[in-house]
């Protein structure tokens, strides 16, 4: 059995390996110079050109995509994991009227291609003044987020023991001390997970950055990326693909760092339990 | 003086309002807005005006809807099939290993990245003087060498195979949950009943696995109809549209042919799509939550 073991573990290691082999093409490409690439993109790097194609990179045009995005990222997860916990507590806690009607209508945001939407926000930004501004993508990936984040909130708190907010009823807390004072506090692993889904959400989107901004002052992460490959005959290969690995980064890191949080996470926001 | 508990509704519908009033002004109401569009003919500039079911009877003869269609159910079949296939082998085989930890959480890093960045590396890897095909001359393979981003059928199967890079992981995640919970009795029973490796995998414990796979399945076909950015980064749909799938084809007749009430007519079909499969994963995932 022990030898069965170690075979298969060696076996999965090779598999692991491989199939992480697409990363370390990145990795090992965004050290060369265009002449060292041009010699073949599977041969080991002969010069480190790192931290030219960094600059090279960021200086095209990633900067400011990156900074909007962490902005975006930030804001707009915690602003909706926020709201989405208000929703939650309102539906769980509070004894909302057809509270699963109101439920259904926030998780409803979960279900239709992103296509539906596309049009009429593309439309009304233009008519509001809103279109290709910052405070335009803002709300809409805070709206975005709510209805999955809502949907996890909704089952941390329908699994809170009632005899903590009896208590606290009962000594006259309102429910806003409740909610601040005892839900939060118990609440930090989801919280905390659900802002790093989202936030990887919105680092990665490409699509509603197409449509909702065209500017460079507003522009996403992954538009800015993109925007490099159009740009094709003045930045090299190196320096796009150093530009992928840039944009690839925080959300890497964020997983790596946090994995406990995401492991559990992810596998609970699919399977629900 | 108002009942406590009259009181403590109008307080919940106070924490309610913000989310329900974001979700229905950015998500809810465009949903309906472009419903409606999908019955009109629209250039963008002018007003639109009342088509009736036009688009839809355009749609049934067009080939630049025909063919992605064709193209999304490919997507859709191979979009299910080889990640949550993959995710079942990667999880069934690493769990209980030493180490299982660190080649799950290495089997998740691809889908931490965008998709736009894993459709730029395998750009590199996939184009005619690219990685892959230099790999296949050196290893004396040569004859297979294709330009695998500009020939059809290759360049859809090539961008699945990107995508399905991303989208193991979380079968991956999800599997492994499935086998932590199986009941350990009639696993052991089973093998010391002597039933080897196949049959103890086939009749046992994949049966008993079947509410994971549903539920991954589920998921993973309403995740392949909203694939956009690996088939917008990696060929544009092209070359002549022919590797578009419908999500591509709604943003290039809204976007650039500017026929906003055809483009939305393709989303109300992606929607009807899939919302047969939404609809089972809602009521799956309610249901499971029912049982706690």
């Amino acid at each position: 059995m022990r030898s069965k073991n170690t075979l298969l573990s060696g076996a999965m290691i090779a598999v692991t390996v491989i199939w992480l082999s697409p990363m370390a093409f990145l990795l090992m490409n965004a050290l060369k110079n265009a002449a060292d690439y041009s010699r073949g993109p599977l041969l080991l790097p002969s010069t480190f050109n790192l931290f030219h194609n960094i600059a090279n990179a960021w200086a095209q045009g990633i900067q400011g995509g990156f900074i909007n995005s962490l902005l975006y990222g930030a804001v707009s997860s915690v602003l909706a994991v926020l709201l989405a916990a208000f929703a939650a507590f309102g539906i769980v806690r509070m004894k909302l009227p057809r509270a699963l009607g109101w439920f259904l209508f926030i998780y409803s945001g979960t279900i239709f291609p992103l296509q539906m939407y596309l049009i009429p926000l593309f439309k009304s930004y233009i008519a509001l003044g809103i279109y290709d501004t910052k405070f335009g993508l803002f709300a809409f990936y805070t709206a975005i987020c709510i209805p999955f984040a809502t949907f996890v909130m909704r089952g941390f708190f329908l699994t809170v023991p009632w005899d903590i907010q009896e208590a606290a009823e009962m000594e006259g807390a309102s429910s806003w001390k409740i909610f601040w004072y005892i839900m939060m506090p118990l609440a930090k692993a989801p919280f905390l997970m659900l802002t790093l889904v989202q936030f990887t959400w919105v680092w990665n989107d490409l699509l509603f950055g197409m449509v909702l901004v065209r500017s460079p002052q507003a522009r996403s992460v992954q538009v800015a990326l993109l925007g490099m490959l159009s740009l094709y005959g003045q930045a090299d290969a190196p320096t796009i693909i150093t530009a992928t690995l840039i944009v690839s980064l925080p959300t890497l890191l964020l997983f790596l760092l946090l994995q406990k949080h995401f492991v559990r996470g992810l596998a609970l926001g699919a399977t629900g339990n | 003086m108002p009942s406590l508990s009259s009181r403590k509704q109008r307080e919940a519908y106070l924490y309610i309002a913000p989310a329900a009033l974001m979700v229905g002004t950015f998500l809810i109401l465009p949903m309906f807005y472009t419903t409606a569009l999908s019955f009109s003919s629209w250039d963008g500039m002018t007003a639109p005006h009342f088509v009736g079911l036009d688009n839809f009877f355009k749609l049934v003869t067009d080939a630049n809807f025909l063919h992605p269609l064709a193209n999304t159910l490919k997507w859709m079949i191979l979009g299910v099939v080889l990640p949550v296939g993959l995710g079942f082998f990667f999880a069934y085989a690493i769990s209980g290993l030493k180490g299982a930890r660190i080649m799950q959480v290495c089997i998740y890093i691809p889908a931490t990245i965008s998709a736009s960045a894993a459709g730029i590396v395998f750009g590199f890897v996939l184009r005619d003087q690219g990685a892959l095909n230099i790999l296949l001359q050196s290893i004396g393979l040569g004859m297979l060498k294709v330009n695998w981003l500009y020939v059809q059928p290759y360049n859809t199967y090539a961008m699945i195979g990107a995508y399905t890079w991303q989208a193991t992981g979380i079968n991956v995640m999800i599997f492994l949950v499935g086998l932590q919970g199986l009941p350990k009795e009639p696993l052991e029973a089973a093998r010391l009943d002597g039933a080897n490796a196949w049959t103890f995998t086939t009749q046992i414990v994949i049966p008993m696995l079947m509410p994971y796979v549903v539920i991954a399945s589920l998921l993973a076909v309403i995740n392949s109809f909203k694939v956009f950015d690996t088939i917008w980064v990696m060929t544009g749909g092209g070359p002549a549209r022919m590797s578009e799938t419908l999500a591509v084809t709604m943003y290039k007749e809204g976007f650039a042919n500017f026929k906003m009430g055809y483009a939305s007519a393709v989303a109300v079909v992606i929607s009807l799509l899939s919302l047969v499969f939404s609809y089972f994963y809602m009521r799956n995932m309610l249901s499971r939550e029912s049982q706690i």
